[in-house]
Formats: structure tokens, sequence, C-alpha cells
């Protein structure tokens, strides 16, 4: 009996040694294969497919701000909706959708508007279980700094990165990818009624630049498309990128400048991003019947 | 047999466990580093946390970097600072830009006066580190 616990004991502090050495880290002792420095090698791969970027939805709040254009409640999603939301599907993109509208709201200062959406975010947030980040601490700090559009969009930001780590570590990653979904096409929703309301190149020059972005949030959503749940929404994203394959982007480098002591390197490049304005009611048209097909739940 | 068994799946669960809090060790870090030494208002975070697993593997992923701001790559991969190292490249893939050449400075900062698609690759600097959690985070300011 001894002898038999003796060596599963061994073996199981054999399986811990293996396993926590792959996560160890490294010291100038460690002998590295030949292979790794060919840079041809076939390790040269990456990790669980890809890495996703999607823009945080609150730039594009940000240049609507500076741009001066007014606060328009009307154009954000009905709050009273949120109870409607029954399925993580749909809590999931609905919660991107509510959490730039929060942001909007915040960056506004508009502190009646930001608590509305702020419970919303809430409710949704308790249903998928993500309590840990949008925590009671969370929800009073936002209340008690609500005021000062600074602090509230960091904490929301922060939030967001919370539920986004927590998300991915529980290997609900389709879930992450939704809420990122969700938050994106609100944003240039948002953009896209501004620039109707009131013509704005800027605007229209943000839109366009989300050419890269929505070809990310394809790959996103097909990456994670538990049982095909992602098929409409892809169908009618690939839709759009049919309109946004029609701007055009002529891009020249220039070397960028580095200073090494403040550890800054500015871009010194020039992009023209040029389309019709009849494309870009095409692209309104096409991300308002997405965005209505993901609200109306 | 069975005892075992249970033996062997409970101490892979517990490494399996300790990984993970390695992991999320890193994470604190890096979001240390995203606003280390700021200059007047802070980063605020795009929302994600960029991790990847790497074993003697580069990363990589487009992101845009759009104009009127700067933005901050911070990234990490345990206690030391300079395991990670990163490169940014525009879709021309000319580099613009490798913390390699900056003693794989752990965080740095981009003014972008015009919007930039680019691509970031991502590796360890395999003479300090072959294997482990990298994470990597975004942050931008006005």
């Amino acid at each position: 009996m001894k002898t038999k616990i003796s060596t599963t004991f061994l073996i199981g502090i054999f399986s811990i040694s293996l396993l926590s050495s792959c996560n160890s880290g490294g010291s100038e002792e460690n002998k590295i294969d030949e292979e790794v420095f060919d840079p041809n090698s076939s390790l040269n791969t990456m990790f669980d497919g890809k890495i996703f970027s999607i823009p945080s939805p609150v730039q594009t709040a940000f240049l609507i701000k500076q741009l001066n254009l007014s606060f328009d409640e009307t154009i954000l999603n009905d709050d009273a909706k949120v109870g409607e939301y029954i399925t993580e599907y749909n809590q999931a993109l609905n919660l991107g959708i509510y959490g730039t509208d929060l942001g909007y709201c915040a960056l506004y200062n508009q502190k009646k508007a930001s608590l509305k959406y702020l419970s919303t975010v809430e409710k949704l947030t308790t249903q998928l279980g993500l309590d840990a980040a949008f925590d009671t601490s969370f929800i009073s700090r936002f209340e008690k700094n609500s005021d000062n559009e600074d602090s509230t969009i960091l904490l929301m930001a922060d939030a967001f990165k919370e539920s986004d780590n927590f998300l991915k570590n529980a290997n609900r990653k389709s879930t992450s990818a939704l809420i990122l979904t969700g938050g994106w096409i609100e944003s240039i929703y948002i953009a896209c009624e501004l620039h109707t309301k009131k013509a704005s190149p800027e605007i229209k020059t943000r839109i366009g630049e989300q050419k890269q972005s929505l070809s990310s949030i394809i790959d996103l959503l097909n990456t994670y498309n538990k049982s095909g749940s992602n098929d409409k929404l892809i169908a009618q994203l690939e839709d759009l990128r049919l309109s946004f394959d029609k701007i055009d982007f002529q891009y020249e480098y220039a070397a960028p400048e580095t200073d090494k002591d403040s550890k800054l390197t500015v871009f010194n490049h020039t992009l023209v991003v040029s389309f019709e304005e009849t494309v870009m009611k095409e692209i309104k048209t096409k991300l308002t019947a997405i965005r209505v097909s993901i609200t109306k739940a | 047999m069975m005892k075992q068994l249970l033996f062997i799946g409970f101490t892979l669960f517990s490494a399996a466990f300790v990984n993970a809090q390695d992991c999320e060790a890193i994470v604190r870090n890096c979001e240390t580093l995203l606003n280390k030494d700021t200059k007047g208002s802070q980063f605020i975070s795009d929302g994600q946390v960029y991790t990847a697993f790497l074993d003697r593997e580069k990363a990589e992923f487009k992101t845009t970097f759009f104009g009127g701001s700067t933005y901050r790559i911070a990234a990490s991969a345990g206690a030391n600072e300079d395991y990670v190292i990163f490169t940014i490249k525009d879709l021309q893939g000319n580099i613009l830009f490798s913390n390699k050449n900056y003693k794989n400075a752990p965080y740095w900062d981009f003014k972008v006066n015009q919007t930039l698609p680019v691509t970031i690759q991502t590796e360890l600097d395999l003479d300090l580190k072959v294997t482990g959690c990298v994470v990597m985070m975004i942050g931008f300011k006005k």
C-alpha cells in the first residue's frame, strides 16, 4: 500500500513539475534548441488560432465629442428592453450595445442617462455571471464619480477589461466576442446616425477607417461560432463588408521618429480614406438593419 | 488504480490551476505597466486583455490606431520586465517599431496623427524565456 501511494505521489509530483515547467520563468541558462532560431521553423506559429483586437467604442465617442456634436439620447437603445434579452447570445450582444451607450452618456456628462444605462449594464452583467467585474464596488464608484467623465470612462473601460479577462479565463471566448461585437456595432451606428443628422467629414472618415476592424470582427465571430449561433450575424456582416470594400485607402509610408528617453514614437505616415456618400448611405442602411436584428430581442 | 487516477487527475488540475494563477499575476503586472510613469491623463484600456501561451511561437494580430490619439502598448510575461518583444508593422510590412531596439522595454507610447492599420507581433525573447504566458494591453488617450 505504502509503495502504491509513494508511486502515485511521485507521478503526481512529476506531473506538477512537468506542467509547471511549461509556465515557469526561464533563465539565461536555458538550453535552446537550434530549431527555435530558424525563422522558417514550424514552431513559429500562433497559439489558439488567432488573437483579435477590436477598437474600443469609447474612441469613436471621443471623436464625436471633440467635434462638438450635441448629445442625442434618442438614438440609443431603449433601456426598457433590457428584460427582453433572455439568451446568453442576446444578452452578450446587447451588453456591448448598452456599454457603448453608457460610455456615450458618460462622456457627455449626462448623469441621469448614465445611471439609467448603468442599471441596464448591471442587469446584463449579473445575468451573464460577470458580477466580479461589475460588482457593487464598481457601481458605487461609478455613481460617486458620475460628475467626472474622465473617471467614469476609466472605470467603465477597466470593468470591461476585467470581464474580458474573466470570460477568456473561463473559456467563454464566444461571449467575449459577442460583447465586443455589440460594442463596435453600436459605436458605428451612433456615428452613422449623427452623420445623417449633420454631415461631418471627420465622422465619415472615422466610419471608413473601420474597414480592418470589421474584418477582425468577422474573423472573431467565425472562430468562436458555437454550433453556428453566429451564422446569421456573420452573413449580415459579410454583406456589410462588401460596402466597406468600396472604401479606398491611400497609404504612404514615412519613417517614424522615436524619442527613447520619453519612450515615445511619433508616426509620420499619411493615410487618405475616400468613399462616395452613396457608399456611406449603404453602410448606414446595412448597419441599422444589423443593429435592429440585435436589439429587437 | 482508481485512487491513482483520481490523484493524478487532481495533480493535473492543480498544475493547470497554478498556471492559470501565473497568467493572472502577469495580467496584473501588465495592468500596472499600462499606466506606469504616465504624464497627464491616464491611458484608457481598449477593454481587452490579449493573452497567449507561447511555446517558442509568435502571436500576431491586426489592429487600428486611430488618428488624434496617443496609444500605449504594455506587455508582460513575468516578473522580469524584458521577456517580451513586440514589433509593429504597417500593412506594407514596414517595421514601424520594435522594443527589441530599446532593451525590450515593457511599454511604449505612440503618437498617432493619422489613422494607421497595423499588425502587432509578439514573442518571447528566447534568450531569456522560452515558454509561458504573455499578456499585452493597449490603452489610449486624447
